[in-house]
């Protein structure tokens, strides 16, 4: 027995999972296929509800990881089970053996140039949920105008969409749009600010509060339609078209800025992981938890857990939760092994 | 007896006395109706809306409160483009809705 | 040659007469009553049509090409072919050949029908036989051809698939009868002709067999019970003929000549429709060819069925046979005698009868009337599926600029449906008065040139408006053009391949294949699919299916991209903002309109 654990995704599930099975005594190794740690909160600048800096809890969380065997750039090029064990050859050509394997994975943002109606990557004024957040961080994207008179967010791209093959909730964005909303109307405070949405879904404990903030502080308007249809005006605006449904009316109206909130999918590497090391996923592409209740981190496989989205949309202290419950779940199995 | 003014009808909706034999019938026949959740997404691109305020959304909605008139009012310019189909994310079959709703108007109309 | 009878008959003729009498009986009925039910301009035009020399030619070319030859067979499938071609050619021959002997030797008795079919019980050789050789040659040498075609189709029942079918029909309880009286008809017929070939005379088949039978048989003694078989076969199968698939072989004689004057279906049941599901052989090819079958669920929906359903007039299953279909064309694009399923099916949803009745009447056409300078001699419609796929309209827009066209746009904001997708519901009367109005406001825009991005819309306005003086241009036709006549600059040429998907309104719909693919080959190297043209496959988005609800599609849309993708194209091309909407919702590698790739490229 080695007691290697090895760590698949270094975003803030692997790192938390990593740090904990560090502390439990156990040797965690991250494979991360990027350049940099952190994930998608790398690239987010603060976060919900308290609007905290996402770089700080990077920070933190890379910190507790110094001392830990981390691989960037780095994939895992072949897998094999051998009695109770791993051998694992990565893609930088060192190879090792583990006796445990954590999948943390994570999500990829929906692409949302699929959904053509809405104009991504066609129309100058058109952004994602995460192009804003590095607006925020960098200041520098030009199709965020200077100074917008009208912004509006559409909720649900490619989440609960049959035609998007997506057809979860993806949790996060409707409060994730509330958040942008309010940091944009602080921006541009003479701005007005439509949120078009189908079901607000806001959950958990100060979601609520942040809600009312957005519609009693900041004005925000909120209408209940899905957007169908986005074209240009002639000076370059984004027209959209949606349906009023609480009064009942076709709703038009023209926007200096639109933000698509693009939803969780599963990555697209599940799949091919999941058959390397024969784990299930699900037909959404998420791996399969041997139940959904009590052992959301645990698959069919002994020896191999999941940390984070890589088994469905979550938030980021439900992440850091079962990050930490994962490492427990790598703690009980190993001393099983003794 | 004729008073001479009538009382408008209550405005609520008493779900214990409407009658939903349309909607089930018209979901016997195109069962993707009841997956609808209102978003909307089909009357904002309804090519017939600006010219007759036609809505799937309210269709259906229409149906269920006994509004059979305004149904009926709206489904009569319904130009079978199929841009609504297109863009529900529940993957209504909304034409055939359509039609098979405006079959079976007839039949149940004695009944209403 | 002499006669062994001086009466000339004998009463095992008699079943062979009683079908005779029957299906001819039948056929001239049934003719006669297609032919009334036809409308009175229909049968004006078919007249016209059989008086003129051209027009004779063309019909007996092509009944003999098709109901004897199977040329189109052959072409698709050699071993159906043969199979096909043997018996019916062969047959026909046999009989061609037996009114020559009768012609040749005892012409006082050709006024007997069935004299040329039993020739050979009812006459002796004698010594002029010299004469007979050739033709006691060619019946033996055609009686072996049917033979071998019948000895394929046993083969065929049992595995089809060494004939390249992966599916065919089931036959119903008649058709097996029709079946097996077809299949016995021919070896009992040499058999027959054996039994007597020392008597009447023969060739290499007929009489090494008499030799043979009448080393261990009295052949004098089998023969008259097997002339008895032969004829019962003959008359089992005749009578059976009008209630099974076999009636194909008499209705499509009289199709040939209606299609090729030009008829459509008017009725669903009457007239042409009927002669087309009574001329369809049940073959099966449709059931391969249909997308539809890429799920099992689905394989009774095909076109072969629905004739079927509509012969035993199933109404139920006629209905949900009609409404599920794609209206893709595929079907009749293989059908060996041209079935037009699609029309069919839209005849089919025609007898519905609405309670609401849409109408378009208080729809003022002066709103819609586009402004802009007269100058502007092209009127772009982007139709509501463009609408839905802003990036198509954005290119064309961009490409005419780039050329320098004046155009302008008949619906910016959304204009009226062009009709196509309520004629497919089957809706004549709303789709007369969407055509009218449409009509009415390209009218007042004083345009020469109607271009359209969707080929829904385009196959209507080509069909069945009337839009003298203006030309109605797909925008694939239209920039290849362009791109011919140097208007506009191909600078940025792609090594990429690009696979080009035929929609099925523009493809089998108007038969626009090849300026598509020339405009593909000017921006990229273009790449095929495994069936491409007129057996393209549909994406499976097509308006043309009611019933289909969006996740039973999903299957059809998976089988058209493994059919695209064979040749490992980098981009999907197609030039149907449906096509590119339903394959974008699943396909791996982008999928782009022919406007996009174009508006790339160039300057």
């Amino acid at each position: 027995m080695t007691g290697n654990v090895a760590v698949v995704g270094g975003g803030i599930a692997g790192l938390e999972t990593a740090v904990r099975l560090k502390a439990l005594g156990w040797n965690p190794i991250i494979i991360e296929k990027s350049s940099s740690l952190g994930g998608h909160v790398a690239e987010w600048n603060c976060l919900f509800p308290d609007l905290a800096p996402a770089d700080k809890l990077v920070k933190e969380l890379v910190d507790a990881a110094d001392g830990i065997e981390i691989h960037t750039d780095t994939e895992i090029a072949s897998i094999f089970y051998t009695r109770k064990s791993y051998s694992i050859v990565l893609s930088d050509g060192s190879r090792f053996m583990c006796d445990s394997l954590v999948l943390a994975t994570g999500f990829s943002l929906f692409q949302a140039e699929k959904k053509e109606e809405y104009g991504y990557g066609i129309y100058d004024h058109v952004i994602t949920n995460r192009d804003l957040e590095l607006w925020f961080n960098t200041g520098s994207d030009e199709r965020v105008p200077s100074d917008p008179k009208a912004i509006g967010f559409v909720h649900c791209v490619g989440s609960r969409d049959i035609k998007a093959g997506n057809t979860q909730c993806s949790k996060v964005c409707c409060i994730t749009a509330i958040k942008q909303a309010i940091e944009l109307k602080e921006k541009f405070p003479k701005a007005e600010i439509y949120c078009f949405y189908m079901d607000l879904r806001l959950f958990g404990r100060k979601y609520e509060d942040f809600y009312i903030r957005a519609q009693r502080d900041m004005g925000i308007h909120f209408i209940r339609g899905r957007v169908s249809e986005v074209s240009e005006t002639i000076d370059g605006r984004v027209f959209v078209k949606a349906e009023d449904t609480l009064s009942g009316k076709p709703l038009r109206v023209s926007l200096d800025l639109l933000v698509l909130m693009a939803g969780i999918v599963c990555n697209r590497e599940n799949t091919t992981l999941a058959e390397s090391i024969s784990v299930q996923t699900d037909e959404d592409g998420f791996f399969r938890s041997r139940d959904n209740i009590t052992h959301i981190t645990e698959s069919d496989r002994p020896g191999v857990f999941f940390a984070g989205t890589c088994t469905g949309p979550k938030t980021i202290p439900e992440t850091l939760a079962e990050a930490r419950s994962a490492a427990i779940s790598v703690d009980a199995y190993l001393k099983s092994l003794k | 007896m004729d008073f001479g003014f009538s009382l408008s009808p209550s405005s609520a909706v008493n779900l214990d006395r409407t009658d939903m034999s349309l909607y089930e019938m018209l979901c016997d026949r195109e069962p993707t109706a009841r997956t609808c959740i209102g978003c909307g997404s089909c009357s904002a691109t309804c090519t017939a809306s600006a010219i007759s305020g036609m809505s799937v959304r309210k269709v259906l909605l229409g149906i269920q409160r006994g509004q059979y008139r305004e149904v009926e009012k709206m489904l009569s310019h319904c130009m079978l483009c199929g841009k609504c189909t297109m863009v529900c994310p529940r993957g209504v079959n909304t034409r055939h809705l359509i039609l098979e709703l405006c079959r079976l108007y007839g039949n149940s109309e004695g009944e209403l | 040659m002499r006669e062994r009878f001086a009466s000339g008959f004998d009463p095992f003729v008699i079943p062979f007469l009683i079908g005779m009498a029957f299906v001819l009986g039948y056929c001239l009925f049934g003719m006669l009553r297609i032919w009334f039910q036809l409308p009175r301009k229909d049968r004006r035009k078919v007249v016209l049509s059989l008086i003129t020399p051209k027009g004779i030619w063309k019909n007996v070319k092509d009944i003999f090409a098709n109901c004897l030859l199977h040329v189109k067979l052959w072409k698709r499938n050699p071993v159906l072919g043969y199979m096909h071609s043997s018996i019916a050619f062969g047959w026909f021959m046999l009989i061609v050949l037996g009114h020559i002997e009768v012609w040749l030797f005892l012409p006082e008795r050709l006024r007997l029908f069935y004299y040329p079919i039993f020739f050979n019980f009812f006459v002796a050789e004698s010594e002029s036989t010299i004469q007979g050789a050739v033709i006691f040659f060619l019946m033996d040498f055609f009686l072996l051809v049917v033979l071998s075609g019948i000895v394929l189709a046993m083969i065929k029942r049992v595995r089809s698939r060494i004939f390249g079918m992966r599916r065919t029909t089931n036959p119903s309880f008649l058709d097996r009868i029709g079946l097996y009286a077809l299949w016995s008809i021919f070896p009992l017929r040499l058999l027959c002709e054996s039994f007597t070939a020392h008597i009447s005379g023969g060739s290499f088949l007929t009489l090494p067999m008499n030799w043979i039978f009448r080393q261990f048989l009295g052949n004098s003694m089998n023969a008259l019970p097997t002339w008895w078989a032969y004829s019962i076969a003959l008359g089992v199968f005749m009578c059976v003929l009008p209630f099974t698939r076999y009636m194909h072989i008499p209705a499509e004689m009289m199709l040939i000549p209606l299609r090729n004057a030009g008829l459509h279906i008017l009725h669903p049941r009457k007239g042409f429709a009927r002669l087309q599901f009574f001329s369809c052989p049940g073959c099966g090819v449709c059931i391969d060819a249909c997308p539809m079958s890429a799920k099992k669920e689905n394989i009774k929906d095909c076109t072969v069925y629905l004739n079927r359903q509509l012969r035993r007039g199933n109404e139920e299953r006629i209905e949900q046979i009609s409404d599920k279909c794609l209206l893709c064309g595929k079907c009749t694009a293989v059908c060996q005698v041209g079935v037009q399923g699609p029309e069919m099916r839209i005849a089919q949803r025609m007898l519905r009868r609405y309670a609401v009745n849409q109408h378009y009447t208080d729809i003022d056409p002066t709103k819609f009337v586009p402004e802009g300078g007269s100058s502007a001699k092209v009127l772009y419609f982007a139709g509501c599926m463009t609408h839905l796929t802003p990036a198509i309209g954005r290119s064309v827009r961009s490409v005419l600029d780039k050329a320098g066209v004046g155009f302008k746009m008949m619906d910016p904001d959304g204009g009226l449906c062009c009709g196509r997708p309520m004629m497919m519901a089957g809706r004549r009367e709303q789709t007369r008065e969407l055509i009218r109005i449409n009509t009415d406001i390209i009218r007042a825009s004083g345009c020469n040139t109607l271009l359209l991005s969707c080929p829904i819309c385009y196959r209507i306005f080509k069909e069945k408006y009337s839009l003298e003086g203006i030309r109605v241009v797909h925008h694939s036709v239209y920039f290849d053009e362009l791109i011919k006549q140097g208007r506009l600059k191909i600078s940025g040429k792609t090594l990429r391949k690009l696979a080009y998907h035929d929609p099925c309104e523009l493809g089998r719909g108007c038969g626009i294949y090849e300026q598509p693919r020339s405009a593909v080959s000017a921006v990229g190297t273009l790449v095929e699919a495994e069936k491409n043209r007129e057996e393209s496959i549909c994406c499976g988005g097509s308006l043309g299916s009611l019933s289909l609800s969006y996740e039973k599609r999903k299957d059809i849309t998976l089988a058209s991209l493994r059919n695209l993708t064979v040749a490992d194209p980098d981009t999907i091309v197609t030039a149907c903002p449906l096509c590119q909407t339903t394959y974008g919702n699943y396909s791996e590698i982008p999928v782009k309109d022919i406007a996009q790739l174009i508006d790339d490229a160039s300057k």
